[in-house]
Parts: C-alpha cells; structure tokens; sequence
C-alpha cells in the first residue's frame, strides 16, 4: 500500500534516451513508435547560429501523470481501467475492447496502442514487472545517469520524493483540468 | 533532432509488420512487433549477475537478470565509483546486441572473392586448419620474419591478451589499435607535460571549459554523468562549431570556427601572463621553461583581438572568459576524450594541458589528478625471441607515435604504395571495423585485398567480416568472464566482468579462441623456426629440441592453460585476499573499505570514497613541460605556436566536413541494434538552415556529398545548430555488409568521403580537415 508518485528535476535530463532504452526492456514495449509509455519533449534554440537563443532550450521528460481523479478512468464505457492499491491508474487488460475513449480523454497524450496484446497500453510504473518482484524502483529512475527521476511514495513523509516535495518548488502539468496529477516538476 | 518519417521502419523485416491505428485516430501507422525479448513476468528462479558493459569503451558495471537461461533486463550496478550508478542508453540495449538476429554463429570459410559474402560453415578445427596452413605457406616465404603477421584489435578489454598472442608468443612487431583513429595526441600531450595521463576531476571542479567535447552525446563515465548532475552548482562553458546537446545545456556557448580552439587556448594563455592571473607559487614550483613560454606567448601578441579573427569568438568575451576561468575556485580545462580533429590537435592539448597548469588545477581537486590507482600484478608469460622478427614501420616518419597501437594511416598508406619495407602478407582483425572506421575506405579495402591471410574475430558479420578469408565468431560480453580490471585514480576500484550467460551457438571467448589456435599453431610455427632462426637451432643444439622448445615459450598456449575463472582467483585472492575475490565474484566490485565508505547519499547518488580518502593531490615529483626538445629537433613547435595553415578557410560553396556520433551509437559497433536503431533510423546531415534555404535544401531532401576522395547520399537537417561553412553527420552508419540487416546501405558513411591525412607527431588521422560541396539530388 503506497501512494506512488514521480517527481523529476528535469532540468538535468541531457535527452539521452537510457530511461526510454531501460522501459522498452523491462516492460517488453513495442518498437516502432514515439511516446511509447514515456518520452522526452524537447524544445530547440531559436535564432541564428551565432547568436542562438537557449533560453528555450528545454528536455522534459513525461509519461502518464497517474492521476487521481483519471479523466480515462471515467471515459472507459468497459470499467477496464482502475486505480490499484499503490495509486497507480491500471487495466483489466481482459476487459479492454480497443473502444480508445480513454486515448482521447488523457489530457497528457500517455495513452496508445500496443499491437501485440491489442489494448491500450501506457506507463503503470512497473506496476506489473518491478514493483510486482518487490522492488520499489521504476527501470527509467534506477538507470538514469543525471538522477533526474524520483520515485516513491507521496504518503511515507520519509521517502525521497516527499522530502524533496518539502524542500523544493515544482509545478504540474495542466493542474486546472483537476485531474490532480502525480506527477511532479521541480523548478 | 528527432526526424520521424513514413519509411523510417527499416528493421521491419527483422520483426513482423502490424498496420494499426495510431493514437492520433487519423493516420495508420506500421508498428513492427518486437519479437526480441518480451518480459517474463516471473519471481522465480531469477539470477542477477554482475558484469562490465561493453557497448563502448567505457566500461559501466551493470547487473544482468537472467530468467529461465535468457537474459532479459540490464540494471546499474551501484558499487562501482567509476559508473555512478547507471547505465546508458546503449548499455541497457546490450541485450539486443546478445540476441542480435545477425550474429555471428559458426566460424566461416570464404567461398567468393572478398567483399561478396560468401561463406561455408566450417568446425572450428576445419578453421584453424586453414590458417595454419596458410600461416605456414607465409612464414617459410618470409623466411620466418613473423612481422608478417599483423594484429589488431579494437576493443579495450582483453587488448593486452591479444597483444601477448599477437606479439608475445607469434613475436610480430606489428601490432596496431584505434587509438591512432582515437585519442593518442590527447594522451601523448599529458604525458609529455606532466609525465602522467591523470584524470579530469569534474566532479570537484567548479568552472568546467570544454572545447568540442560532447559530453552529453557522447557519455564517459564518470565525466558525463558528473558533468550532468552538477548542471546547478557548477559553471560550464563550452566551445563548439555545432550546437550539441553539452553546447546547449551549458552556462555559456560560445560558437567558434572549426580547427581554431588553439587560438583560443593561446589567447587565454597570452591574458593570463599578461595580466598575471596565473597561479604563481604553483608556476615556480612545477614549471620548467616558463620564461620561454612567457616571452613565446607575449612575443606572438596572442591577443583577444588576434583571437577573435581566428575564432570568430568576440575578443571582450575571450577577455571575460579568462578571467571567470582563473578566478574560479578549481577551473578545469577539460582535454576532451574524442578523435583528433584538426592537425594542431596535439599543440591544443599541449596549451590545454598548461592553462590547467597555470591555473594550479594539476594533482588537486577540480584539475587533473594524479591519484593512486589500484596496481594490478602482470601475469608472466615467457615469449619466444625470434631473431628474423623484423621490426615495426608504422612509426617511421612519427615524432613520437604509440609504441603500443601505432598509426594506422602510416601503415596503410606504406602497405597500398608498396613502400613497406618487407611484405605483410596476414592480418588478424578483433573487434575492430576497418571499412569503417578510419578515413578512405577505398584504401583500407586495398590493403585488404592485398593479405594472403585475413582472420577476422567479432561478434557481428560487419564490413570487416566480409572481407575475411576466415571469420571466428567471437561471444559477447554478456557471455564471457574477463580478467579482472583496475579503474580510477581518484576512486581507484577492481571490478570483474562475470560471465551472465553461456556462450551462445558455437562462439567462443577470445581466450579460448587463442588457447585453440595457439595449441594447433605451436608445433608447425616451431618447426619454421627451427629451420630458420639460428639462435633457435643454437638453443637446440645445447639443449635439445623439447627443452629449446619449453624454455623458448614456443608453446602458444601457456597462457590459457588455465581458465580465466581461475586466473582470476589466483591473482586476485594472491593479492587482494579471499573476501575482494569473493565481492568481486558476487557483487562485481572491489576496493580497500568498500564497506565501510560506500553509501547513498540521495536517490541513488552514491558517495564511494569520503572525501578526504580521494587521492585529490598525492606527494609525487611532477614538473609541467613548456618546451619539448624533440619537437623543435624535428622541425615541429617546440611549445604550443599559432601557424597560418591552421587558419580556417573553406572556398566559397564549399564546407568544413565535421563528424561525431548520436548519443545512442558507438561508432558501426551499435548501428545494427534494434532498440537503438528506433531512435535514429538513419544518419542525417546537418547543414545551417539559412544556407541551406538559399541552397533550396529542405528536411529529409537527399543530397549529394563530394570530397577529393568520394562521395555520398545522405538526407539533409537543415538546422540553425551549425557554422554556416560547416556540414556534419554522425558516423557508423551505413554497412555495405547485407548481413546487418539494420545497417545495411543505410545513411551515409562520413569516411567514404573523409580525406586520409594524418599528423606527425602522433601519426593520427585528423578527421575535421576535409572540405566538401552539396548538391541537391
């Protein structure tokens, strides 16, 4: 019993790919397609080459934000989706039928389809592989090489994540559609 | 850059197509279905090994989970000081690179012409029948001047092992490595101005210069991964032709022409004298020649403004940039760990390594350590001494060169001109893509076609492969116990490569390849000797031929008589006592308290050494070297000078053809894995948006790419990331072997077109002074 949440100090992420690279082998995820469980959106320079702009200069890691009030849990007509007892928004995979309302209903794009156990597919925090075995780490946290991803339980006031909620500033990602994410972005 | 395009999924064969709908609901997509290694969502019977990954050169520990006998993820090991406790994005897909559907399997014998591709599966002792008959047919023709043979290797593991084989036991001189396609003038600048390689602190720096280094594309532990996390505390300016990853995650980017970082490093030089921002106990202490140094530097008016002419870099921010540089702390000036470029490349390490001594920043934190490393005992090994063993000639013409790795483009060039001064007529080639790796390809299939023997060991069936008359199908590092190995001079350890699992089809290590073919080579290569080498028949005649034989070391073999479990038991347990052999077997790593000092310190950050345990500063005589006599004796700069032919000029619609690597690929070594291959499909050319709209060129457009020795098709990625008179595109890519399904005539291989110059202090190729035109197909 947890309250599973991801906070990242993003400014850190060099866009290397080791947590996306670290998840397809864990989670035995799909080739062939971005945003594929988690991904990095980056955002370029501007200007010219001499006098290039990085202020804009930005790799933000993402991935579902497993929201306590999912907006796909309610639009899924199936009752496929739920929430488990570490908080973590899951899938009946038996009772998905592939009807993709809750793809469109995730405000955060983190859903699509995975053609090989024809469901919709998305990050469960290695609900089903590590934590299942007992770990209490993701594949992309344990392996990446800024550090930038921690995870842990928001309701243990010892764990990492919450210490750091205490000590730093973050922001969420579109916190007025309610869906009170878990995902968390220090400044 | 991430550039998606409808007929990127070339790996489509290797998997079976699904056309479904995309989360978008408006396009249908084609999703390969990874076939590879789904999860086993098992808790049973699960096995977690430590090893040493080998994707790069690098060397992370991970620690491999094996389910049911298959090897199914790849976790960082957090014990190891040097990794830091990750592991990259090509360390996590070294599975794909065990279960790499192309992999070599058998050994093969060559049915076509070279390059074709046609093998027979033979036996492993149908193989080493085949070269030692060749081997003998060479030797008795070379009257058993066994320089003939040449090796090489381009894997960092087991190199010394090859080396005592190749030169050791067979006695030829010839033997050569990457490094001349790598690092050697970087290398060879340190030793020469302190006597020492050290290492680059980052970690305790807190003012970090880098001039072209791609640290975040191109990750070296613990340097990138320290360079990473300290992005808050820590001030990084870098220095590039390219807006890279590191260019543009640093506190400052300064664009600068390509070639042109040495003017910098002597205009920084120049103001820190100048101005008398220099560390002046440090300079009196430990620098010899400094005064001539000093008047060299003023003399030359290395100005800010001088410099700015030549880099293009504005003369108040070189101005500002020196003194942030000097007033820091513990200011390091990073010496890079990438191919020799330009051909100053050796006199820019030279003044990079004495601005870091100018700043006091050498044998303290935040500089270039010294340190203590971990001394690991030479096995002995008896070799033979072959009295018609010719010597090597790879370094003729070399100021100073590798003694160990030589210069390949000296070789290659005095092989295809004939020039050799005797004939090499065999060549064994391990882990080391020759058609790929080193400029002019042309050239290196040349110096192929002319071996009367060419062995190739590898993993996978490359360009080099397919070039081979026998290739010996080596197993990966997942599936091999390697000797123990001595990392770090800050934070020295011992770790262990262990064997994750069993060899798989008929692979072997490169030790029992080497026991096989030195147990069916001994007696046949004793016997040319025999007839030829008079010391050899002297030792007979005193000795009698089994003793000569045995006290000679003519058995090639010995060192393998006993398996690298073993070894590794003896040597280590000898040494380090029974508790580091057993750590080392079972957590991978090993060092004096590891115990008592390892901790983690916060998600996942570790701390492996207290801090006044690290060897920051050692009690050890060093001086920094200004002037290098044997440079000024060979018409070379003695101390670090500013020529005119370093100047950067390109003519008019030409451009500056540059080269480095996407953060996912390890040269050719990684652009056939599947998982990596979903990140770049292919190599793109970079080319500066504004030119390349005058030029008409438009993303993905295929573009003709021309140099006075070739040229290429490639697509273009118009991009405001370059100089405008520069071009660049990531290496290793495009096979020409099609059993890489991957990588087979995939993208474009920047050394077809890349010019075959090398320099003459270490005989490195230097890859950036090749200019080029683009044209629009």
């Amino acid at each position: 019993m947890a309250r599973y949440a991801m906070a990242f100090d993003y400014k850190l992420c060099i866009n290397c790919k080791a947590c996306e690279v670290a998840c397809k082998e864990e989670n035995g995820i799909l080739l062939g397609a971005d945003k594929h469980r988690l991904w990095i959106n980056v955002k370029e320079p501007s200007g010219n080459f001499w006098d290039l702009d990085r202020d804009d200069v930005e790799y933000m890691p993402t991935q579902c934000n497993q929201c306590e009030n999912p907006p796909c849990l309610e639009a899924c007509p199936t009752k496929a989706i739920y929430i488990d007892d570490n908080g973590i928004v899951r899938l009946h995979e038996e009772l998905c039928d592939l009807i993709q309302l809750c793809i469109k209903a995730c405000p955060y794009d983190a859903r699509y389809i995975n053609s090989r156990e024809n469901i919709v597919d998305k990050c469960n925090f290695c609900a089903d592989t590590r934590l299942d075995r007992g770990l209490t780490t993701t594949a992309c946290q344990v392996t990446c090489p800024s550090k930038v991803r921690i995870f842990g339980d928001l309701d243990d006031p010892n764990s990492e994540i919450s210490q750091v909620l205490k000590k730093r500033d973050y922001f969420q990602l579109q916190p007025d559609k309610g869906t009170k994410p878990k995902l968390f972005y220090l400044k | 850059m991430k550039i998606i395009e409808t007929s990127r999924r070339r790996f489509l064969k290797s998997g079976v197509a699904l056309c479904v709908y995309a989360s978008n609901l408006d396009a249908i997509t084609c999703l390969p279905t990874y076939l590879t290694q789904p999860t086993i969502k098992s808790t049973n019977n699960i096995k977690e090994i430590p090893f040493l990954c080998n994707m790069c050169r690098n060397k992370c520990a991970g620690i491999g989970r094996v389910e049911q006998n298959i090897l199914t993820k790849i976790d960082p090991n957090p014990l190891f000081p040097k990794s830091r406790n990750m592991i990259c994005p090509k360390g996590n897909s070294g599975i794909q690179a065990l279960y790499d559907i192309d992999r070599l399997k058998y050994p093969l014998k060559r049915v076509g012409v070279r390059g074709d591709g046609k093998y027979q599966r033979v036996t492993w002792d149908e193989a080493f029948e085949y070269i030692k008959d060749k081997l003998v047919d060479i030797l008795k023709k070379e009257k058993d001047n066994r320089s003939t043979i040449v090796s090489c290797n381009g894997e960092g593991f087991n190199k010394d092992e090859y080396i005592k084989f190749f030169n050791g036991k067979i006695g030829s001189s010839n033997f050569l490595d990457e490094g001349s396609i790598c690092l050697n003038t970087k290398l060879g600048a340190t030793i020469l101005t302190i006597g020492d390689i050290g290492e680059m602190d980052i970690e305790g720096s807190d003012f970090v210069l880098i001039a072209g280094a791609n640290r975040f594309e191109s990750l070296i532990t613990p340097d990138s991964v320290d360079l990473a996390r300290k992005q808050r505390e820590q001030k990084l300016v870098v220095l590039d032709p390219r807006a890279t990853v590191t260019a543009l995650k640093a506190d400052e980017y300064l664009p600068i022409n390509p070639g042109t970082d040495l003017a910098l490093c002597l205009a920084m030089t120049y103001i820190a004298i100048e101005n008398e921002l220099y560390d002046k106990s440090f300079v009196k202490k430990y620098f010899k020649d400094f005064d001539k140094y000093k008047k060299h530097i003023l003399d030359n008016k290395y100005t800010s403004k001088w410099a700015e002419t030549k880099t293009h870099i504005p003369a108040q921010k070189i101005e500002k940039l020196t003194k942030e540089f000097f007033q820091a702390k513990r200011p390091l000036f990073y010496l890079g760990r990438r191919s020799v470029w330009s051909n100053n490349d050796f006199q820019l390490r030279r003044a990079m390594v004495l601005l870091n001594g100018l700043a006091g920043s050498i044998n303290r934190q935040g500089g270039i350590i010294l340190g203590k490393p971990i001394k690991l005992p030479e096995e002995e090994i008896n070799s033979p001494l072959y009295a018609n063993a010719r010597e090597r000639f790879d370094l003729d013409g070399i100021i100073y060169g590798s003694k160990k790795g030589g210069s390949w483009l000296n070789f290659r060039e005095k092989i295809v001109s004939n020039n050799a001064p005797y004939p090499v007529r065999a060549m064994f080639i391990r882990k080391h893509n020759l058609m790929q790796n080193m400029p002019n390809v042309s050239k290196t299939k040349k110096m192929l076609e002319m071996m009367d023997l060419v062995v190739v060991l590898d993993t996978m069936p490359t360009d080099t492969a397919i070039m081979a008359d026998i290739i010996l199908p080596e197993c990966t590092y997942l599936e091999r116990e390697d000797m123990v190995v001595s990392f770090g001079k800050l934070e020295p350890s011992l770790a262990l490569r262990n064997r994750v699992i069993e060899p798989m089809f008929e692979s072997k290590s490169m030790q029992d390849i080497l026991k096989g073919l030195g147990e069916k080579l001994s007696k046949p290569l004793f016997d040319i000797s025999k007839e030829f080498d008079e010391d050899l028949q002297d030792s007979i005649k005193e000795l009698g031929e089994k003793q000569a034989f045995v006290e000679g070391g003519y058995d090639l073999a010995e060192l393998y008589q006993k398996d690298v479990t073993q070894r590794n038991r003896e040597l280590i347990e000898k040494n380090f006592g029974k508790e580091a052999y057993i750590m080392l077997k079972k957590d991978g790593v090993w060092y004096p308290n590891i115990k008592k000092y390892h901790r983690e310190i916060f998600n996942g950050n570790f701390e492996y050494y207290p801090k006044d345990e690290r060897y920051y500063t050692i009690d050890k005589k060093f001086t920094v070297n200004c002037y290098l006599k044997k440079l000024a004796k060979n018409g070379e700069d003695a101390m670090p000078t500013w020529r005119d032919k370093y100047d950067f000029k390109v003519k008019n619609g030409h451009f500056r053809m540059i080269t480095g690597r996407y953060v996912t690929e390890t040269q050719s070594a990684t652009t056939n894995n599947i998982m990596l291959r979903d990140f770049y499909q292919t190599n793109h050319i970079w080319i500066n948006n504004q030119v390349a709209k005058k030029l008409n060129i438009k993303v993905g457009d295929i573009v003709e790419v021309e140099s006075s020795i070739g040229k290429i098709r490639i697509k273009a990625y118009p991009t405001n990331k370059i100089h405008p008179q520069a071009v660049w595109f990531a290496h290793g890519f495009n096979s020409k072997s099609f059993y890489m399904s991957n990588s087979y005539n995939n993208g474009a291989n920047d050394n077809e077109i890349i010019e075959d110059k090398f320099e003459k202090i270490y005989g490195c190729a230097t890859m950036h002074q090749t200019d080029v035109t683009i044209r629009k197909v």
